[in-house]
């Protein structure tokens, strides 16, 4: 499990993360929701340690983090970043096999379990016998769901993912959160992913860490955590909190619109 | 995969018989019987077994050195970097090495060895230097390293500008210096290649080492070190191995540009983004180039010798443009 304790960081001499104290429970879609600036990438980026604490810990089952080497921390988790670059000639195939890289030796490639791992993956995301084609000829939608593929083959039991539905039209969306709420129900996985449309974060999410100026304002269930009293501490937002078939929607009322005139 | 396959071995054909060609091609043309026989059973008294073994194949070997070092820095320095543009001729190697050299001369009076040393000390100082300014211009803050392109291309400008100098304050031996400055692939300089040959080995083996995490790099840094790349030891093993690598082909034969930032794009289409193959395709299509250019440089405008850097540039100008046209422009417009 990871575990962010008192985390404080800091870019330059300004402060991005204040005290931030969290649990991510094995085996469930966590979402970190928020508005922009608010730290929830750089939360991420800490728990890779991309960048450096200025206070706190953050470990992996009691480890710190940071002293964990990166293809050890490679096989346990993976990370999508908020925009995926990809060179040109790079195939599909190349991609995924890249992703094994942890497990290589020195002057070794792909296992045939490796193999058989890759060719799940791009199933999964439903790209399988695409494996020729160029990364960057591919559509918006197919190419997000091949760093997926990519995540996926590097089997790591945690996958945290940077705004992983960004760039994408709604039924997109939809589908790219259906496959990554399948790896925490059918693959046992742990995710945790930032997302900003609070209606597929309750479609879609187990639990909710709601963050603002670097600060945790609420972390639980859905249920739990999505309230009209959060969303307008949060965001600033009236915001109407309904059940619709069986799941919580959010309808932002009048003042967010007015403020937002403002 | 197939494609890969076809384009290695079609490289490695045309190596084979450009070197041949190298050895038999010339103001007089050696049979080829006799250019085997210089190697199995030399007659020092055979004129030709010495223009072979004497003139010929140190200039062919220094050509293969020279291709194969550059073209693979090119490519890691690409990858690195993720900008098309980055080489070892403009990120400071070059004129780092020219500054050196020509300054060593002026100043202290260099021989030919210890000119080979001051170039390779100016080509790793050169790209330090322009490492520099591009991180205090905000590299970290640049994910496609424009900032290095733009320092480099500072740099060099400043470091040209010291070799010219130097150049005009000694007319008697601006006529050799040119010739070193334009790329000369020249027996002479075989002396080189024997002190440095050892250096270009170790870079392209650790090259080979990192090729997996060199292709993971060229997604990105927090890409690559999600997948379990060490990005800072990485990054600088190999920026090592670039800079003493390219840096001793500089030293050996002056700055050949070209091959450095054509021949990975060149390569690219054929065997794709990644080093394990990207990085032997571009050796040998390098060192191809450069034994290629080096005969034509000697051979197509008889009575007169031209330089093969001159020929080098002057193609890998006509090859840049239509790559930049082809896949660059190209894939913008079918894309956008």
């Amino acid at each position: 499990m990871i575990e962010a304790s008192r985390v404080s960081v800091a870019y330059g001499h300004t402060p991005i993360l204040f005290d931030v104290t969290a649990r991510f429970t094995p085996r469930r879609l966590t979402a970190l929701v928020g508005p922009n600036g608010c730290g929830k990438s750089t939360l991420l980026k800490a728990i890779m340690d991309f960048v450096p604490l200025t206070g706190g810990t953050i470990t992996l089952d009691g480890e710190e983090i940071r002293s964990i080497g990166r293809r050890k921390l490679a096989r346990r988790v993976a990370y999508l970043p908020q925009e995926s670059h990809c060179p040109d000639y790079m195939t599909l195939g190349e991609l995924v096999e890249l992703a094994g890289f942890a497990r290589y030796s020195l002057f070794g490639g792909p296992s045939a379990k490796d193999r058989e791992l890759f060719h799940d993956a791009l199933d999964i995301v439903g790209l399988a016998g695409m494996a020729h084609r160029q990364v960057n000829r591919l559509s918006g939608g197919q190419r997000q769901r091949a760093f997926i593929a990519m995540i996926l083959a590097q089997d790591a039991e945690i996958v945290l993912m940077d705004e992983p539905v960004n760039h994408l039209d709604m039924k997109y969306q939809y589908a790219t959160l259906d496959l990554i709420g399948n790896l925490t129900r059918n693959r046992g996985k742990t995710v945790v992913t930032v997302l900003h449309d609070l209606n597929l974060t309750t479609a879609f999410a187990d639990d909710v860490v709601m963050m603002r100026d670097g600060r945790i304002v609420a972390s639980g269930s859905v249920r739990e955590t999505v309230t009209q009293d959060t969303v307008a501490q949060v965001f600033d937002l009236d915001a109407d909190i309904f059940e619709r078939d069986g799941r919580l929607v959010c309808l932002p009322g009048a003042k967010g619109r007015e403020t937002i005139a403002a | 995969m197939t494609r890969r396959v076809v384009f290695l071995g079609a490289a490695t054909l045309l190596l084979v018989v450009a070197f041949l060609a190298q050895l038999s091609i010339g103001a007089i043309t050696v049979p080829m019987g006799n250019v085997f026989a210089a190697f199995w059973s030399f007659d020092p008294q055979n004129y030709e077994h010495n223009v072979v073994l004497y003139q010929r194949l140190p200039r062919a070997l220094i050509a293969v050195y020279v291709g194969a070092l550059m073209a693979c820095g090119g490519t890691v320095l690409q990858g690195l970097t993720r900008n098309p543009l980055a080489a070892p001729s403009t990120l400071g190697i070059n004129a780092g090495a020219a500054a050196f050299v020509v300054g060593g001369i002026h100043l202290l009076d260099l021989g030919l060895a210890a000119q080979g040393a001051a170039a390779l000390a100016g080509a790793v100082l050169g790209f330090l230097v322009c490492v520099a300014v591009a991180r205090f211009a905000g590299l970290s803050r640049d994910p496609r390293g424009l900032s290095l392109i733009l320092s480099g291309a500072l740099v060099s400008m400043l470091l040209v500008g010291i070799a010219n100098a130097f150049l005009l304050a000694d007319p008697s031996r601006r006529t050799d210096l040119l010739s070193w400055m334009s790329g000369n692939i020249n027996h002479v300089y075989a002396d080189r290649l024997t002190s440095f040959w050892w250096i270009g080995v170790l870079s392209l083996f650790v090259l080979a080492v990192l090729a997996r995490p060199l292709t993971l790099m060229s997604l990105g840094p927090e890409q690559a070190a999600s997948a379990g790349v060490d990005v800072k030891r990485v990054t600088r093993l190999s920026l090592a191995a670039v800079m003493l690598g390219s840096g001793s082909a500089v030293a050996i034969c002056g700055p050949v540009a070209f091959v450095g930032l054509v021949v990975p794009h060149l390569v690219r289409p054929f065997v794709g983004q990644g080093q394990i193959a990207g990085l032997p395709a571009c050796a040998l299509a390098g060192a191809s180039a450069c034994l290629v250019a080096d005969l034509a440089a000697r051979q197509a405008f008889q009575p007169y010798v031209l330089n093969t850097g001159i020929l080098l540039d002057l193609v890998g100008g006509l090859a840049f443009f239509v790559i930049v046209k082809r896949y660059y422009l190209g894939t913008a417009e079918r894309t956008g």
